[in-house]
């Protein structure tokens, strides 16, 4: 192949393979999607530090064809992104695509999907959190009343502990055991 | 409790319920399940909530920088003995620990140069023995095998780019049809390699001397598979029976030789065959029937290991770990119905239009489950169901007899077998759209629908091979087996010409007909099922096929490269994504399941057969009365060892083989007892799981009171009007109904029923209980509550 320039150095290589579901060439590969984000910003070599400072603007990220279209686009960037603010390092990047990777066990996708649709970040998909979802995910068409007829629904069906809102053990139980889970909260680098 | 909280300011509630959530990450942390030795598996598992409750305990100061997070994460982990060894077991466990981190990457990298260091430290520079290293140096080479191995499958992945933008355009249930055909595709491919390398070339090279005479052909003759091409490689009846030797020096046979003995060694199989070569006096030998015989089974079954190997891993994964007692229809729908994987403007419209009329759908039936159906319309529909069911077997069955009456009807017409194959053909293309309608006169819900309709189309094409190896097997004909590979040849090559010109020119015209005339009406979709369905007919019939014609794998192989390119262009032009979505998990695992059952068949058609008088005139196994012969007479050479005989002869008298089924029943009745006994098992231990979380929530919200300092006799009380904690305590936490479930809940689960033994648990002694092996961070997140309840205790006084 023509791995000319290089990219990474073979340390950050050998930790980027550690800590993700990743072989090198799909590092590589997620690296080349993430350049071609914003070419002027990202350099060819990666040098130990740029890998976690340069961070691309989360409107820029968000026009990658994989999030374009995702009602959840600018939670993903949040949940991802080490400041919160949704701007993307490469690292978060490398770290986002891993956990939507196919090689990505179930609880792991489990646990970011949770923070996923945790849209006000308080550790609990609560009430509001889900009536928001309900409204992203059919692009606001439904009446609120149905809306809340739905929210209704999946808390009796979800909610064990009685609480009025889903847990992470709450979600996980549902998650695990859905058969379209892992094959819906996947991405293809 | 945020209502009795709202006098205070925002700032002051929102550290409060902060303090909590810490206060009861810390508790879980400290609960006896989290503090037990584990095996990998809940290793994993438990790692990943631990640390993703750790998360939380180091999010809620916010200030903290990274350093301290990353150090508060290496000491959890170091308190696991096994994660901090020197060996590669435990680095492969620690790499395991670190992926399930649920932190950032620079968070991730941070924590392993931390922990390697640590590792370093710890570990005691003792000589190692000699196997020790071995050991350790063996276990590191797998490693970098497995990684290499890992790295170069994904360099040759096939049609990643196309796969990709077609999943991009219609989601993962489309998607996961291309990734059927290329799995097929592949397995296929390994196939006509070995067939190739193992059979076609020692005959190539066995006729290379012989001038053959070539015969001119007719168009007609490649379709029909026959005329010149009758006795040509394609066929069964045209291979060697004998030895093929080297007539010159041993270099010219000595290469094939050496690859035929190197693959030996992998198909284990093989190794007889080895054996008789090398141990066969004068030149080397390549004995044509033993090598056709014994590439051909070991070929069958490998690939059904491989099949059965597949459709297990499947099947476990999409039904069985997902077999829930509960149904959650609605979570289902709002957790995991978006596709991820969209990325164009329409599909995603659709996909959001999908959701919203499966949404409407969900809640029209709520509705309607009040009203539910009564006995009556119910036994009705049951009844309705086993007719229809009938009627169809029967329509199958009465197929079948034409067929056969078809077949052995004397008509002198011109290519009248190749008018039967398209007969054929016909009626498997054109069958399953009957049976789809049929299947809406019906009372199946839409997903028992389509496992109806594929059933019955999986039994009509199975059916008709089967029915074809028998009827050309009982034929007079001089080399029956030469007939049989003729006729699913031919079946191959017309299916080829319907799936790949003739259904894209109607799906071409439909989207046209869509475009032009007609753009409110249905649009076109992709048929995921019926797509499937050819796949698994063609692979089932290369399964019939490929002993009586070797070449047939190459057939079959091409054909599946350009359908996937076919298939692809009519995809992505002539269809729309489609309006519902169609649930791709289940119904792949149906169609791995469908291809096995195809080759169980097959392997016991075909295993039937061997016990039949193979055709004395042609092929490899001319020389043998059985096929079977090949192994009894040729490699046992049982006519010369009477006591292999006897035994073998004891082993297969009926007195032995009942006394096998029966030991073979006993075992399954044993294993079914078994999985009814674990099943009851599951139930009843998930419904304890139901009170266990009930349980937990109740303690950890006494917990976070008690972390709070919200105590029955605070110091800090002062007095008992309705503001204070003691009352809200007895209120809130001893409400009459609470302690009554509470009670039910803890005699359930078979615990003291003094639920709240820990009423007079003084504060101090949860310090000294904390003290063992993991005292530091009860210790220092317990200081660092202190801390925080203090300040935020200031604030409220304030």
């Amino acid at each position: 192949m023509g791995n000319k320039v290089v990219t990474f150095t073979e340390q950050q290589l050998e930790d980027y393979q550690d800590c993700t579901f990743f072989t090198r060439k799909e590092i590589l590969r997620v690296f080349k999607r993430f350049r071609e984000v914003n070419p002027d910003l990202v350099p060819k070599r990666m040098t130990e530090n740029q890998a976690h400072t340069i961070a691309v603007p989360v409107e820029e990220i968000e026009k990658l064809p994989e999030l374009k279209e995702n009602p959840f686009k600018r939670r993903i960037c949040q949940v991802f992104s080490h400041d919160g603010s949704g701007n993307l390092t490469f690292e978060d990047f490398l770290d986002m695509m891993s956990v939507f990777s196919e090689a990505a066990p179930r609880d792991i996708k489990a646990w970011y999907a949770f923070r996923i649709y945790d849209l006000d970040d308080d550790m609990y998909i609560g009430r509001e959190d889900l009536l928001e979802a309900t409204r992203l995910l059919t692009k606001g068409e439904l009446h609120p009343q149905e809306r809340d007829e739905i929210v209704a629904s999946v808390l009796d069906e979800a909610d064990v502990d009685g609480d009025g809102r889903l847990s992470f053990m709450d979600f996980e139980h549902v998650v695990v055991r859905a058969p379209d889970f892992l094959s819906t909260f996947h991405i293809r680098v | 409790m945020e209502n009795e909280e709202d006098d205070r300011p925002a700032s002051a509630r929102r550290t409060l319920t902060l303090r909590n959530s810490a206060a009861r990450q810390v508790a879980i942390n400290f609960m006896p399940s989290r503090q037990l030795s584990y095996n990998t598996l809940r290793l994993r598992r438990t790692n990943s909530e631990h640390n993703a409750l750790l998360e939380d305990v180091c999010d809620a100061p916010g200030g903290q920088d990274e350093d301290k997070r990353a150090d508060l994460i290496v000491r959890e982990l170091e308190q696991h003995q096994r994660l901090m060894e020197d060996n590669p077991e435990s680095e492969e466990l620690r790499r395991e620990a670190l992926r399930d981190l649920p932190q950032g990457l620079t968070m991730k990298r941070h924590v392993r140069a931390k922990l390697s260091a640590s590792v370093s430290l710890r570990s005691k520079r003792r000589p190692l023995s000699m196997t020790k290293r071995l050991k350790y140096r063996f276990g590191f080479a797998v490693k970098r095998f497995r990684e290499r191995f890992r790295d170069f499958t994904f360099s040759i992945e096939l049609w990643y780019e196309a796969i990709r933008k077609i999943e991009g355009h219609f989601g993962s249930a489309v998607g996961s049809y291309f990734y059927f055909l290329r799995w097929l595709f592949a397995m296929d491919l390994v196939l006509a390699v070995c067939v190739l390398s193992f059979v076609l070339a020692p005959q190539v090279l066995h006729e290379q001397g012989a001038n053959s005479t070539s015969v001119p052909w007719a168009f007609i003759d490649l379709i029909s598979g026959q005329g010149s091409f009758e006795d040509s490689l394609l066929f069964y009846g045209h291979y060697h029976d004998g030895d093929i030797s080297s007539p010159g020096p041993l270099t010219y046979n000595l290469p094939f030789a050496y690859f035929f003995t190197m693959v030996c060694l992998y198909l284990a199989c093989f190794a007889v065959l080895c054996y008789r070569d090398i141990s066969s006096p004068g030149p080397l030998t390549y004995n044509m029937p033993f090598a056709y015989f014994f590439t051909m089974v070991c070929l069958y079954l490998a690939c059904f290991a491989v099949l059965c190997y597949r459709t297990a891993y499947s099947y476990r994964r999409n039904f069985i770990e997902t077999a829930g007692g509960v149904n959650h229809a609605f979570a289902n729908k709002l957790f995991c119905g978006w596709d991820f994987g969209i990325v164009t403007q329409q599909a995603a419209a659709l996909n959001a239009t999908s959701i919203y009329n499966e949404f409407k759908e969900l809640l029209s039936e709520q509705n309607k489950m009040q009203e539910s159906a009564s006995l009556c319309t119910r036994i009705g529909q049951k009844l309705a169901n086993v007719v229809v069911t009938t009627l169809v077997i029967g329509a199958i069955v009465a197929l079948e007899y034409g067929l056969w009456q078809l077949l052995s009807a004397e008509v002198k017409v011109a290519n009248w077998e190749v008018i039967i194959s398209v007969i054929i053909t016909a009626g498997v293309a054109l069958c399953p759209l009957m049976f789809n309608l049929i299947v809406k006169l019906e009372f199946y819900n839409p997903r028992t629908a389509v496992y109806v309709t594929l059933a019955r189309t999986w039994l009509l094409d199975v059916g008709t091979l089967m029915l074809l190896l028998f009827y050309w097997a009982r034929s007079e004909a001089s080399c029956w087996e030469t007939s049989f590979g003729q006729e699913v040849y031919r079946l191959v090559i017309l299916d080829a010409i319907v799936s790949l010109f003739i259904l894209p020119v109607i799906e071409g015209l439909r989207a046209l007909f869509y475009h032009k005339f007609n753009p409110t009406g249905k649009a076109p979709e992709f048929n995921i099922a019926y797509n499937s369905l050819t796949l698994i007919y063609n692979q089932a019939a290369l399964w019939f096929g490929v002993l009586f014609s070797p070449l047939l794998v190459v057939c079959v192989t091409l054909k599946f490269l350009c359908l996937f390119y076919v298939k692809r262009e009519c995809a992505l032009r002539a269809c729309q994504p489609a309006r519902k979505v169609w649930r791709a998990a289940q119904t792949q695992t149906v169609f791995y399941m469908l291809v096995t059952l195809s080759l169980f068949t097959t392997l016991f058609g075909i295993g039937s057969l061997f016990f039949w008088s193979s055709s004395q005139e042609c092929g490899p196994f001319r020389s043998y009365a059985f096929v079977y012969e090949v192994v009894s007479e040729g490699v046992l050479r049982l006519s010369e060892r009477p006591t292999t005989r006897r035994v073998l002869a004891f082993i297969v008298r009926p007195g032995a083989v009942a006394f096998l089924l029966l030991a073979l029943c006993v075992c399954v009745y044993y294993v079914r007892a078994r999985s009814r006994a674990q099943r009851s098992m599951v139930r009843l231990l998930r419904q304890m799981l139901l009170l266990q979380a009930k349980d937990k929530e109740f303690l950890l919200h006494a917990i976070a009171k008690v972390s709070n300092g919200e105590w029955l006799y605070s110091p800090r009380t002062p007095t008992e009007g309705p503001d204070s904690h003691t009352w809200k305590y007895l209120n809130e936490v001893r409400k009459p109904s609470n302690a009554g479930f509470h009670f039910d809940a803890s005699r359930l689960a078979g615990t003291r029923p003094h639920s709240l033994a820990f009423d007079t648990w003084p504060a101090e002694q949860v310090h000294d209980d904390g003290d063992t092996d993991s005292s530091f961070s009860w210790q220092g997140s317990s200081n660092y509550l202190n801390q925080k309840g203090e300040e935020s205790a200031q604030k409220r006084w304030l």
